[in-house]
């Protein structure tokens, strides 16, 4: 959407085309109010610059170094040039864990986004009673501290006394009796991505409603007297409108979900983390800080940064561009 | 409107994607005045003999008035990169409990004060176990001073081997056909006449030493790994065939999860193989039937050798006061203080000291992991657990899964 057709912005051009064009004199106030935006943000730069760049830069330095134990104690690391990303590059399992932490990026954020977005709607439908009580259930279950939520996940799928393998036997599901859920990578990972989700629910559900509350019924209503159905409405009525909030919480998502180490750490157990289930942010810790190879760790750390930043780039670009074209 | 929204967007994106990776940990508290000495314990102190902690202090303070003793309790999953960042720091504790396995690494680093010079002036430090007192001595020099140690026994209900006129077994081959016969007596789904985790490298490693195998041996200067020796796939070859025999638990599973314990005194298992101290969460059901014996060797009449276990405790180059620290070290590894832990089902740190407990008996025979400062590594990559796994679900054979491990372990420890 472009200015000319919000109805002020209008008006707005026409009025600047008619005026003559003419230079206006270089005057203190003017250098003021053109660098007041400027001198607003400047605190909130000092204090990334002050929070953020520092560790940045130290953490690129540090991953220019030969980091280890010894380095630790005695303060002092070597200079190894890109040694360090050579030796990342070339492990094998650094690309199984990318590919790995991709799909399980993709899967997440996508069950994230899908089963919010479904609920958000079902807000919408609702009487106010069930929806403030489904809201404080998705409140409460925000407010879980992950490390809380692993614990639960951990009684619930226990192989011996797990209420998980009690209810599927019972239920006659199967004979889940010492069914072991941590078996399998695969197994593993699905029961990270179901915690992972859970957790995250939530946030998408209480951010898209608060989107949905924003689309004005008239325009859904002449939607539907036009034969809309209630997909057609969703695709070309709401979810234009609401798009910005997707953006961002994909955008969060992919962040969040490609960077995850809380979860998977404490479910999967440390005991039980090995090439074949670690997922990017369990990589570079076990890299970084188990084998005390701190210059190797922070080179791992830099390379998720780029790609990452690609990631979310890649997703931003393509955003404004179907924003650009629908307008 | 819209463009300020997605330009917004992408500062909050920014900021998001700079904070999620770029978390460097920097906590940096004042260095400690010297009218404080920090001690790192783990958290079995807290938990099991925390009145000997309080009176170690106690005569510390005393002995030194005006210095106080903050003890501060770590767990063994992460108590290694909390120091590594008080190494960053400078703010390193005074005092640290080290596992036995974790020492090489940090002596090889220049970690710890060297205190050979004032060994001799540490309680009954001429008797020490040998095979503790050497996790914490490296090139000559001694770091460590043993804490106390543990080996592994089998704790187990003494009515269900009665009601199947079982004795305590003098050999493997005993043990197996009495598990046979109780699981035959109690064959309810889940039922374990032998608890034992599948990957509890630290039973299955048992077999291999007991078959004369070992994990890795130093041969000219360079580590080579062992498993896949004769010897050593004739003890994985016997864990599997004893497993199969006699545990129902997870193939793949973890020794602490569950724990053995909580599965035997829900009656889901007859015996449970591990720590002496498991006595004592055996529940109160089975509280008076329960008695250990020796894990027994598959030579008749022989103990089968177990992991011994331990802590030394050693002083941080960083630490502010060192001879404070060493003379709290002292106080805490007297006599009283190691009978204290022995009455707690450890073993104390002398020879002088022990005492005739199935525990003691069976560290008589024991085993230890090779002193490579790297062995940490091979341990927390769980490289061992992975072969256990592979072997007991068949995925891989058992020369294929050793000669895996044997090349994993020699790649970790020639670093």
């Amino acid at each position: 959407m472009t200015s000319s057709e919000i109805p002020g912005g209008t008006a707005y051009a026409a009025e600047a085309a008619i005026r003559p064009r003419r230079r206006r004199p270089f005057t203190f106030a003017r250098l003021l109010r053109a660098s007041a935006p400027y001198l607003l943000i400047l605190p909130v730069v000092a204090v990334i610059a002050a929070i953020l760049g520092y560790p940045l830069y130290y953490l690129a330095r540090l991953s220019f170094q030969k980091y280890g134990l010894f380095e630790l104690i005695a303060h002092h690391g070597t200079s190894v040039g890109w040694a360090n990303y050579s030796s990342v590059l070339h492990d094998h399992v650094f690309w199984q864990v990318l590919v790995r932490t991709i799909v399980f990026t993709i899967a997440n954020v996508a069950l994230t986004i899908g089963i919010g977005t479904l609920l958000a709607l079902l807000l919408t439908k609702v009487s106010s009673v069930v929806r403030i009580l489904l809201t404080a259930g998705l409140v409460l279950a925000w407010s879980m501290p992950p490390v809380v939520a692993v614990q639960v996940w951990v009684w619930m799928t226990n192989t011996e006394n797990g209420v998980l393998n009690y209810a599927l036997t019972n239920l006659h599901v199967g004979d889940y009796a010492q069914h072991d859920w941590y078996a399998s990578s695969f197994s593993q990972l699905s029961l990270t991505t179901s915690l992972v989700v859970w957790g995250a629910i939530p946030f998408v559900v209480v951010t898209v409603y608060a989107g949905l509350s924003q689309v004005s019924h008239e325009l859904v209503e002449a939607a539907e007297i036009d034969g809309a159905r209630a997909w057609r409405v969703f695709k070309d009525v709401t979810f234009p409108i609401v798009k910005p909030i997707f953006l961002i919480l994909t955008s969060l998502s992919i962040i969040w979900d490609f960077g995850v180490f809380t979860q998977p750490f404490l479910l999967i157990d440390q005991t039980r983390i090995n090439a074949s289930n670690e997922l990017m942010g369990i990589y570079l810790y076990e890299e970084g800080y188990v084998k005390t190879d701190f210059g190797r760790g922070a080179a791992i750390s830099i390379l998720m940064l780029l790609i990452v930043s690609v990631l979310s780039i890649f997703y931003v670009r393509k955003m404004v561009r179907t924003g650009d074209e629908a307008a | 409107m819209r463009v300020r929204l997605f330009a917004a967007a992408a500062v909050v994106l920014t900021l998001a994607v700079m904070a999620s990776t770029a978390s460097a940990r920097t906590y940096r508290s004042g260095s400690a005045a010297a009218s404080k000495i920090t001690v790192w314990l783990q958290v079995d102190a807290q938990s099991g003999w925390p009145n000997l902690v309080a009176a170690a202090n106690q005569e510390f303070e005393s002995k030194h008035p005006g210095v106080n003793v903050d003890v501060q309790y770590q767990t063994w999953g992460d108590h290694l990169s909390k120091f590594d960042a008080t190494l960053a720091g400078g703010n390193t504790p005074d005092v640290i409990e080290m596992g036995n396995t974790e020492m090489t690494k940090y002596m090889a680093a220049n970690a710890f004060a060297n205190l050979t010079s004032q060994k001799s002036s540490f309680p009954n430090s001429k008797n020490w176990l040998k095979g503790l007192a050497a996790s914490g001595v490296y090139n000559g020099k001694t770091y460590g001073v043993p804490y106390y140690a543990g080996s592994r026994v089998v704790t187990y209900r003494s009515d269900l081997f009665a009601k199947a006129h079982a004795k305590v077994p003098t050999s493997l081959a005993q043990f197996t056909a009495t598990a046979k016969k109780i699981g035959k007596q109690n064959n309810k789904k889940g039922f374990s006449p032998v608890y034992i985790a599948g990957t509890d490298w630290y039973i299955a490693m048992g077999f291999v030493y007991d078959y004369g195998g070992q994990i890795a041996k130093l041969k000219n200067g360079k580590w080579v790994g062992g498993l896949e020796s004769k010897k050593a796939m004739a003890g994985l070859a016997a864990y599997k065939r004893f497993f199969n025999a006699a545990s129902r638990a997870s193939k793949t599973g973890v020794e602490n999860r569950p724990q053995p314990y909580d599965v035997y005194s829900q009656g889901k298992a007859a015996s449970i193989v591990g720590p002496g101290w498991f006595s004592c969460c055996v529940g109160k059901k089975y509280t008076k039937t329960t008695k250990q014996f020796v894990m027994p060797s598959h030579v008749k009449g022989q103990g089968m050798p177990g992991f011994l276990g331990g802590s030394d405790l050693a002083v941080p180059n960083g630490s502010n006061d060192k001879s404070l620290a060493a003379d709290w070290i002292r106080i805490f590894t007297s006599t009283a203080s190691e009978r204290g832990l022995q009455a707690k089902g450890n073993i104390p740190n002398a020879t002088n000291l022990l005492g005739k407990s199935v525990n003691e008996r069976a560290a008589q025979r024991s085993w230890f992991v090779p002193t490579a400062k790297n062995w940490v590594n091979v341990e927390n990559g769980n490289v061992l657990r992975t072969m256990l796994a592979r072997i007991l679900t068949g995925k891989a054979s058992i020369k294929d899964a050793a000669s895996f491990a044997d090349s994993n372990i020699e790649l970790t420890l020639n670093q």
